[in-house]
């Protein structure tokens, strides 16, 4: 699976990290989104794309 | 039931404090956004449906300010969401400043990081209300007073820097300022409530600490575009806001779990593997108020079928949204198992609720927490007993229970 993140796009609502930790974290200095792991294993897909769903600013793509 | 030809005038009664009145499923149906008159008589647009609630919230045609905010159309008598609030000319700028300044204070990480604090927390209330319960001869004690209310007012404290001494006074403010149909009480709140942060702030700012009014303080005397009553007015509204909204959820969440019995009992089975979906599920049909969230149009716009005029106030129900049954199956009942896992209880877009973080993970905690330590909890009284506050915010005023 490939993940992208628009980090123009996000609101920092920390949304991705509480639904996937392990692909998403935030910046400290500012909570914009960051991408830990851009191509996550395929037993991550159910919660990357929930992370994708619940995004309040639609600033994640998750292909498979 | 059809919808009425005239405008519909707002709040719609409600069977309880869990229920919706039954017109919103008309309305999501027939009208998704039809003409209302408000609770202060002004006439304004509601939303019910998922999709245009959604879709209105990230729209950034619609704001928060007014072009020409005394004329615009007034929403109640409170002093919280009751008008326009901000500069129409810089929302924008002001809107993102302010996130950029709070939103690292807020973030998930963050939030994670206070949960063994919050647990601390939360366990010495539990132990104070099983001394309570020894002593009560009938057996019931308060999980409002004793758990739901403590907890949001004291993390909101910790982080915001201030004075748990002084929550008698702000929270008699915060309830004032959301009463409705008090008059002009609400607005004589809101100025005590500005009065007491401007003495807040001034106590602090010889003595800054590492806290979020210390953070903004530091901001404001730093940057000449950010005005000192903007300030202000956002340090009270974090101060309300932080408490009385996740208050007012534990209660719902407590009262879902607990009129469900199954539910209840499978939490208990398995606190931790069921929590978040649970959580989630009680911010999706937890439906506080009777109201919505408060838009204008900055310009005209056309959305499904009705034509809104710029200036024209509008409020997006997510109480609604979230039980809209072209989105949710069995949209009604509390299911946590359900397939559906998105939400609106934290709104949606650029102002999407920047203590989310913060309160699902006091949500996580206090229900891992009575499913483990009080799995024989349960009302002391009926749903229907149980006193609504007359506030925008709703909520129960008690929660009486027993084991």
């Amino acid at each position: 699976m490939k993940v992208t993140v628009d980090q123009g796009k996000c609101v920092g609502s920390g949304q991705c990290v509480l639904a996937a930790d392990d692909v998403f974290d935030q910046r400290d200095e500012d909570g914009i989104v960051t991408l830990l792991d851009a191509d996550p294993p395929a037993g991550r897909l159910t919660d990357v794309r929930h992370a994708a769903l619940v995004c309040p600013a639609s600033a994640i793509i998750v292909e498979e | 039931m059809s919808v009425a030809a005239e405008r519909l005038q707002l709040p719609f009664a409600r069977p309880n404090v869990l229920d919706l009145a039954p017109l919103y499923e008309v309305l999501r149906r027939e009208a998704p956004i039809t003409p209302v008159t408000t609770p202060a008589g002004d006439p304004a647009w509601l939303v019910t449906r998922f999709e245009e609630v959604r879709d209105l919230l990230s729209d950034k045609r619609l704001g928060r300010s007014h072009p020409e905010p005394e004329r615009a159309s007034r929403i109640t008598t409170a002093a919280v969401q009751d008008g326009p609030t901000g500069n129409y000319e810089t929302e924008e700028a002001d809107h993102a400043r302010m996130r950029r300044l709070l939103t690292p204070a807020f973030s998930a990480k963050r939030m994670r990081m206070l949960s063994d604090y919050m647990q601390q927390l939360v366990d010495g209330y539990v132990d104070q209300l099983l001394v309570e319960y020894a002593d009560a001869t009938d057996g019931v004690v308060d999980l409002h007073t004793g758990l739901a209310f403590p907890l949001p007012v004291a993390v909101i404290c910790r982080l915001l820097g201030v004075p748990e001494s002084d929550t008698v006074y702000f929270h008699s403010l915060s309830e004032r300022m959301a009463s409705l149909g008090t008059g002009d009480d609400a607005h004589q709140a809101r100025e005590e409530f500005n009065r007491y942060m401007i003495g807040l702030v001034e106590t602090k700012r010889p003595d800054l600490g590492e806290d979020v009014i210390s953070d903004l303080i530091r901001a404001q005397s730093a940057d000449e575009t950010f005005d000192y009553g903007e300030m202000v007015r956002l340090c009270v509204g974090l101060l309300f806001a932080g408490h009385e909204t996740t208050v007012n959820r534990i209660g719902l969440g407590a009262l879902f779990l607990l009129t469900h019995r199954d539910q209840w009992e499978a939490l208990t089975a398995d606190p931790v593997g069921r929590v978040n979906a649970t959580v989630e599920e009680i911010m999706r049909l937890g439906a506080p108020g009777d109201l919505g969230l408060l838009r204008y149009a900055h310009t005209d716009l056309d959305v499904a079928g009705a034509t809104i005029r710029r200036g024209d106030a509008v409020i997006l129900s997510i109480n609604a949204a979230n039980r809209d049954a072209s989105v949710y199956s069995d949209a009604e009942t509390f299911d946590p198992d359900r397939p559906e896992r998105t939400h609106l209880g934290f709104g949606h877009g650029s102002h999407f609720c920047i203590g989310a973080s913060l309160a699902r993970t006091e949500l996580r905690v206090v229900f891992t927490t009575l499913a483990r330590r009080l799995p024989g909890l349960r009302l002391a009284k009926e749903l229907d007993e149980l006193e609504v506050r007359p506030t925008l915010t709703g909520g129960v005023t008690s929660l009486p229970v027993t084991w």
